[in-house]
């Protein structure tokens, strides 16, 4: 199956919305810590093989994450440890780029997610406390978003409202807001620990899922907030990212210190469907491709991007 | 560092949630106390050091009598050059320049071979060639040119090569002596056959004929064994020829994929009963000496952020080169010289290198440089040397590349640097040191470590 070696430590993958064979990769030198940053887009080459470059972008801090616009296809945002989050143009050549970079997040901002309904902003969480929202026509950010104590890990937009998103933050909660609202909609006491990801259910508006520092991964109805739907156990450390499966309802890929990406189905009493250890060291970064069924992103702190369909062996030649 | 310290530690929360009230690590910056040795591992950020991504040669058979004696040059060269390329899936146009070591032929002969070889493997004609002879090493200097031409930045993917067919040209000397060599002694020295030179190392250092002996014998063993695991497989490329029965004449299409020279039942008793070929008290015979053989190999090199960018998995990174001179008449200490001295180029210790490939010229100066080194054994030709795979000059050094990179590829972990040597007719030396590259599975190829040995060399 396609692996591809990167220079620096993985920190997050994103499959195109437009090209079932392009991935972007979001790396940090030493491990993110202290260093350069570097933007892989990589081409995933179906008929396999090793994946190809198509382009990379350098940094002078870290980049966190990285997601691709829903609106234009040769559009990249990403978010670096220096507080800026940066715009990338792939049609450009490279002394074009980025095209912008956009600098009010005081700390690093560790997360960006691209609205998928408006398709015209996104928002950006960072360890400042804060979630920014931004459009793509504007030089400063649209609104801030600070009521959490602590960093904020991740936020994502949910799939079916355009101005809902919910935050998983190091404060132990997870909060749902509403960009018409002045203050957040709903505070979840999500976990004991730090939550580091959450997601929304792509099929039911209603679910949240959360993953933290407490190894577990919870699935909750912001109906009935007070207990969760499920608990998933199986990590044997943090739980560092989860997402919703765009293909089937209860599907949810996670991955964790503990060095696994793992699949779980949450209506089902066995709820680990599968486990891959192909990282040899912390597993940072998983994405699941919207246009191919089954087909699974990793990265990780052993500078190792993997691609490969589920229910095969990630690193099969 | 005030922000390196505050990263630190909001990671190490994710991995130590239960002290509630937030510890105290801090990192600071300092000079490490256990010194720069370069074989402390580092990760290649810049991308800009090079890489070897192919290695393959061909089988290497007897001359006039093996696989290849009615095979011409060109078409023995052809197979690998379209070996590294297929492999790879790389572009041939993208090759900046292709280097091929080869000896014997005439030169300018010889380099229109090679630019037709070119073509037969595919290669457009914007793609350069060239030859280079150093004798013996050529195959190695080719690589060491390719790649010195990469990290001078006048190319980003070369090949360096090396061709030789015994068959078609023999050693031989065209024309007269200048008379005027016998008034210098090294001048003279270098018109001595190889072999007297080989008399002269076992009679100057005391290598006996037993140990000569041993060593051939070893090397036959080494290299069936080697064979018969399928060890070869790995860096052989088949060539589909043709060869003619000396008898009838009868002409027979075949595919050579075995290095015929092996004999794996030698013993030291058979090999004890052979006559010296070069002195009547002497120690060299056939059966310590090099085979003369026909073969070739190629190795693809690039700049390592092109293989990345590539995805191809990096088998090796060329890491020094050095080509001494020694006396002539003792032409064979070539590599007691050149290893010690490349090896330091490299930044290492000798210590630190876990393979030799060292060329068996002959029985008498292979055991000398081994001695003289006090190289273990068990490091040194682990898959045989030239007293049993054979010696076509000019390929020697690819052959030695392709054969150390896929060993080092299969050790993983236990071996990090490897050094090619080989001593050099008219008294030089060469030595390169390589180092495995990270496409080999680290984790299925470690094995359990014995004794505690420390990684720091100042915990010694």
């Amino acid at each position: 199956m396609p692996m591809f070696k990167t220079p620096f430590n993985g920190y997050s993958v994103k499959f195109s919305p437009f090209y079932e064979h392009k991935l972007a990769v979001a790396t940090s030198q030493n491990f993110g810590i202290l260093g350069n940053g570097r933007i892989h887009v990589l081409d995933v080459n179906p008929a396999g093989g090793p994946m190809a470059e198509i382009s990379s972008f350098e940094t002078a801090d870290g980049v966190y994450d990285v997601t691709w616009s829903e609106e234009n296809e040769n559009l990249l945002v990403a978010a670096i440890a220096d507080g800026s989050v940066k715009l990338y143009d792939l049609a450009l050549p490279p002394a074009g780029n980025p095209i912008r970079s956009l600098s009010e997040h005081t700390r690093e901002v560790h997360s960006v997610d691209w609205n998928p309904v408006r398709r015209d902003s996104f928002i950006t969480s960072s360890w400042d406390d804060t979630i920014k929202l931004w459009t793509v026509d504007r030089p400063t950010s649209v609104r801030t978003f600070k009521e959490h104590a602590y960093c904020v890990y991740q936020s994502v937009w949910n799939p079916r409202h355009a101005d809902i998103f919910c935050s998983a933050s190091g404060d132990c909660t997870v909060r749902v807001w509403d960009v018409r609202e002045p203050v957040s909609t709903m505070i979840l006491p999500a976990h004991e620990f730090e939550v580091l990801s959450c997601d929304w259910n792509k099929y039911d508006d209603c679910l949240i899922v959360t993953a933290s520092v407490d190894k577990s991964i919870k699935v909750w109805d912001v109906r009935n907030f007070r207990v969760p739907i499920t608990v998933l156990n199986g990590h044997s450390y943090a739980v560092r990212k989860v997402k919703f499966s765009p293909h089937r309802q209860s599907l949810i890929a996670s991955c964790s210190y503990d060095m696994t990406v793992c699949l779980w189905d949450y209506q089902v009493e066995d709820a680990l469907v599968g486990r891959y250890d192909h990282h040899t060291e912390f597993a940072v970064g998983v994405d699941m491709s919207v246009l191919v069924e089954g087909l699974l992103a990793s990265t990780g702190w052993d500078e190792m991007v993997y691609v490969w369909p589920h229910g095969t062996d990630p690193r099969a030649p | 560092m005030e922000k390196a310290i505050n990263r630190q530690r909001v990671l190490l929360e994710h991995l130590r949630p239960s002290s509630s009230q937030r510890s105290e690590s801090v990192i600071s910056p300092s000079i490490c106390s256990a010194g720069d040795s370069a074989a402390y591992q580092r990760t290649a950020a810049f991308g800009d050091d090079v890489v070897i991504v192919a290695a393959y040669r061909t089988a290497l058979c007897k001359s006039k009598r093996g696989g290849f004696k009615d095979t011409l040059p060109d078409d023995i060269l052809a197979p690998v050059l379209r070996a590294v390329m297929e492999k790879t899936n790389v572009n041939p146009a993208e090759v900046g320049d292709i280097v091929v070591g080869t000896v014997l032929a005439p030169g300018s002969q010889r380099a229109s071979e090679c630019r037709m070889a070119a073509f037969y493997a595919g290669f457009p004609d914007t793609v350069p060639i060239r030859t280079v002879n150093r004798q013996c090493s050529s195959g190695l200097q080719a690589v060491a040119d390719v790649a010195a031409a990469i990290k001078a930045g006048f190319y980003d993917v070369g090949i360096g090569a090396g061709l030789e067919s015994m068959t078609v040209n023999p050693m031989a000397w065209e024309g007269s002596i200048n008379p005027r060599a016998s008034t210098i002694k090294q001048a003279q020295d270098c018109l001595l056959p190889m072999g007297i030179t080989s008399e002269n190392v076992a009679h100057r250092f005391g290598v006996t004929r037993t140990e000569q002996d041993q060593a051939a014998v070893e090397s036959h063993r080494r290299a069936a064994a080697a064979t018969a695991a399928g060890k070869f497989k790995d860096e052989i490329v088949p060539v589909h020829t043709k060869i003619v029965d000396p008898k009838t004449g009868e002409e027979k299409s075949v595919t050579i994929s075995v290095d015929d020279g092996i004999r794996p039942s030698t013993t030291v008793a058979d090999l004890a009963k052979l006559r010296t070929v070069f002195k009547k008290d002497g120690t060299t015979t056939a059966g310590n000496s090099s085979q003369v053989s026909d073969g070739a190999g190629a190795v693809l090199l690039m700049k390592r952020s092109l293989a990345m960018q590539k995805g191809l998995p990096i088998l090796g990174v060329f890491r020094s080169f050095v080509a001494v001179g020694v006396e002539p008449d003792v032409m064979g200490v070539g590599p007691a010289v050149a290893i010690p001295a490349a090896v330091k180029a490299a930044g290492l210790e000798l210590d630190d290198i876990d393979l030799f490939e060292i060329n068996e010229a002959f029985g008498s100066q292979f055991v000398y440089c081994r001695n003289k080194l006090g190289l273990d054994p068990a490091k040194v030709n682990v898959n045989g040397g030239a007293m049993a795979i054979g010696h076509p000059l000019g390929a020697t050094g690819a052959r030695c590349v392709a054969t150390l990179l896929h060993e080092m590829k299969r050790r993983g972990k236990d071996s990090r640097f490897g050094v090619i040597s080989m001593c050099i007719g008219t008294g030089m030396g060469a030595a390169a040191v390589f180092e495995r590259g990270d496409c080999v599975d680290e984790l299925r190829n470690a094995r359990q470590i014995q004794a505690h040995n420390f990684l720091s060399k100042d915990a010694r």
